[in-house]
């Protein structure tokens, strides 16, 4: 089995590390090996070929500096290499002056249209927009009841007008009928198919020539492997693509292929799929892909969330209680209510920087656990909350079987809180507290 | 179906993608004058089918040792011999398909990542063994995508199969228990179950999918055969391997759907989870229609990709 791009670059700047300075075989080395490793991450050969090659004559134009270390110089190269070809600027949608703007979402079948058309849909209506959703799926079974259901979860509206109308039409219809209405987005999923499915390709060409949307995304899936690029440009030919959509990121790959379609066709990356709830849905962001490839973590991404979390009050009101250590389970309860909102540890944890290394990722994290957390601290009393210490044998009776839980999880959660409370009292934890 | 209509149907399939692969072959046994430009093409050419780096090294590995220079220019056809041999020795050779006797329960569960085709492939599936006489009982277990369970519900329909009750966010191992039971009640010998797709990295719902083949253990106490077949779409990546090898610690796989053959991604990584975990395929789907569903053969895999 084969280690995945960023550990095998680690494995590789360690050797240079330990050699001291770069010779001709050390850079062919290194080429070597960053080679396999994007060929294992499902980069495209072609695009592998052409990386290197750029790589290469940067190695042996660059002089190695003295202040860097010839392994930091690398991971520098090859970070800014890849950041260029993934866009180095992120990129916005472009929004009709004029609404309402029309958005079609196109891919192959089982890249996850129909979810992120809700999600674009949920992400806009957030900014302000109000979007209405029009399904045009009218070949695969249930594909407009799914988009139904998923839509009404978030209350967003659909349009349809069932599967034999013909799609064009579908939209066409849908233009008209919220011309005197208050939405300014509409966006349109489209059936799965494939690039060489004439058939239905005349369906998407028909769409495009006669509504011109003004933002269509094409959806890719982050797993998919070297045929990628030949799909995605089809696609870019017949109609015209002004952005990817890269779904799926949540699993483990390292999604190659975002950099084989950023160095084959002219078109940016504007967002990622990051999970299955409506809101798993964000920007994409050259930077922190190419820092993600290269095990650099995501810290940025980590800070941006933890940000958006908390508001400045309740930080500073952490901080107040941390420093009186006035800390109790009502905070603990709100932070463990916070994290959630984060995303799930198994997200949080992919974020840290070098967690592939400290196998973090590895392990096993299981979200429930702070739902049993948060359901024995909301079975206490405001009181015992504010005060676990008069929290006595018959008070945890209670709590347990209110909270439907052993006694012993009860136990483990109020010294696991001691324990915290003490670490707290010490400087060097209050340092490293993300509140400090 | 005769067996010359299916051997038409997997070559339309695979049309696309043989020809491509076919003309590179061509062009590469006429251009090579090297040896290491030989090695270099061979090399994109199965890079470029998924079959990964690791198989890719290992093919190479074996034309590395050949000396070129005993060689004229059309003995090169020597050389797609010798690769379509390679190939078809990394592949399965164990008979395809599921072996579904008809006095016992013979059970099926679907299992893959989100847009895998699993829905489809239990759609055909069920299409497949009514027209093999076999009684069918077909499982919803898929509760947690919006409309799965109707679009599973169409599919039965158009294939003339029962399909048991389920609901949306249900509890899926509860709908395989009512399932199985309905299974015996009605004295079906065939069941396929449905299952919902699932990131391998979420360890949640691999647990929930371990819930349900005790489940289906428990209830179906003796008589009965239990099949897991896994859906790899053949559009994947090296990815591929991480998600048969964590559904298959969960699970034990017993075999792989290769799905969304009719595109011109070549499904190589089939060559690398047979090689890295010797989980053979059993089936391939190359379209959207109930009788795009194929029994797998290596051999004809092969033929078709280089001939």
């Amino acid at each position: 089995m084969f280690a995945d791009l960023s550990d095998k670059f680690k494995m590789i700047f360690k050797r240079i590390k330990s050699r001291g300075k770069l010779s001709d075989k050390d850079i062919k080395n290194c080429l070597h090996e960053i080679r396999i490793a994007l060929l294992e991450a499902d980069v495209n050969y072609k695009v592998v070929k052409e990386f290197i090659s750029d790589l290469q004559t940067e190695m042996v134009n660059e002089r190695i500096s003295e202040s860097l270390s010839p392994s930091q110089q690398i991971i520098k190269m090859v970070h800014q290499e890849i950041a260029k070809i993934l866009g180095a600027v992120k990129s916005e949608l472009n929004l009709s002056s004029k609404p309402p703007t029309i958005i079609l979402m196109v891919g192959l079948q089982g890249t996850g249209k129909t979810t992120t058309a809700v999600k674009l849909a949920n992400y806009l209506n957030k900014k302000g927009h109000r979007s209405m959703l029009v399904a045009t799926d009218i070949h695969r079974p249930a594909a407009i009841e799914q988009l139904k259901i998923f839509a009404e979860k978030s209350k967003l509206p659909v349009f349809s007008m069932g599967t034999k109308e013909r799609a064009v039409n579908i939209v066409k219809a849908a233009i008209k009928f919220i011309s005197n209405k208050d939405y300014d987005t509409l966006i349109v999923d489209t059936a799965g198919r494939l690039h060489i499915d004439e058939q239905l390709m005349f369906e998407l060409e028909e769409i495009d020539k006669q509504i011109s949307p003004h933002e269509t995304l094409l959806l890719i899936d982050s797993m998919s492997g070297q045929d990628a690029v030949n799909s995605a440009r089809v696609f870019c030919e017949k109609i015209s693509v002004n952005g990817i959509i890269l779904s799926k990121i949540d699993g483990d790959a390292r999604g190659g292929a975002a950099l084989s379609l950023r160095k084959t066709l002219d078109v940016p990356i504007k967002f990622v799929g990051t999970g299955e709830k409506v809101d798993n849905f964000d920007i994409f962001y050259p930077e922190r892909m190419a820092s993600r490839i290269l095990g650099m973590g995501d810290v940025l991404t980590l800070i941006e969330k933890v940000e958006s979390a908390y508001n400045e009050k309740e930080i500073s009101r952490m901080n107040q209680r941390i420093k009186k250590n006035d800390f109790d389970l009502n905070d603990f309860y709100l932070n463990i209510k916070k994290m959630e909102d984060i995303g799930s540890m198994e997200q949080i944890v992919n974020m840290i920087p070098g967690a592939s290394r400290m196998n973090l990722n590895k392990m096993q994290y299981d979200d429930r656990e702070l739902k049993k957390i948060e359901a024995i601290i909301g079975s206490m009393t405001l009181e015992e909350r504010n005060n676990p210490n008069i929290i006595n044998g018959s008070r945890r009776k209670r709590i347990a079987r209110g909270s439907g839980s052993q006694i012993s999880a009860v136990n483990r959660l109020l010294k696991q809180f001691s324990q915290i409370k003490n670490m707290m009292k010490k400087r060097k934890f209050i340092k490293n507290f993300p509140f400090s | 179906m005769k067996i010359t209509h299916i051997l038409n149907h997997f070559k339309q399939g695979l049309t696309k993608s043989r020809n491509n692969l076919k003309a590179k072959l061509d062009l590469l046994i006429k251009n090579s004058k090297s040896k290491e430009i030989f090695l270099e093409q061979l090399e994109e050419l199965l890079i470029l089918s998924d079959i990964g780096v690791s198989a890719t090294q290992e093919i190479i590995h074996h034309f590395e040792k050949i000396n070129f220079k005993e060689y004229e220019k059309n003995d090169f056809i020597y050389f797609k011999t010798q690769l379509k041999k390679i190939l078809f020795d990394m592949l399965d050779h164990s008979s395809p398909g599921i072996e579904a006797k008809k006095d016992q329960l013979n059970i099926i569960m679907i299992v893959g990542v989100n847009g895998s085709g699993k829905t489809s492939a239990a759609g055909k599936m069920a299409y497949k063994y009514k027209n093999e006489d076999h009684q069918l009982l077909l499982v919803p277990a898929d509760t947690f995508r919006a409309a799965a369970i109707k679009q599973l519900d169409i599919m039965a329909n158009r294939a003339g199969v029962e399909i048991i009750k389920s609901s949306e966010n249900a509890d899926p191992a509860s709908v395989v228990f009512d399932g199985v039971n309905a299974a015996k009640a009605r004295k079906k010998n065939m069941l396929i179950i449905d299952t919902a797709g699932r990131l391998h990295t979420k360890v949640n719902l691999m647990n929930e999918l371990k819930k349900i083949k005790k489940v289906i253990r428990n209830e179906a106490q003796n008589n009965y055969s239990l099949e897991i077949l896994q859906t790899i779409d053949a559009t994947m990546g090296q990815n591929g391997i991480f998600q048969a090898k964590s559904f298959n610690e969960a699970l034990g796989v017993t075999g792989i759907i290769l799905t969304k053959l009719d595109g011109t991604a070549k499904g190589g990584i089939i060559v690398a989870i047979k090689k890295e975990l010797n989980i053979p395929v059993k089936f391939v789907s190359i379209g959207e229609k109930l009788d795009n569903l194929l029994l797998f053969e290596s051999d004809k895999f092969v033929n078709a990709l280089l001939d």
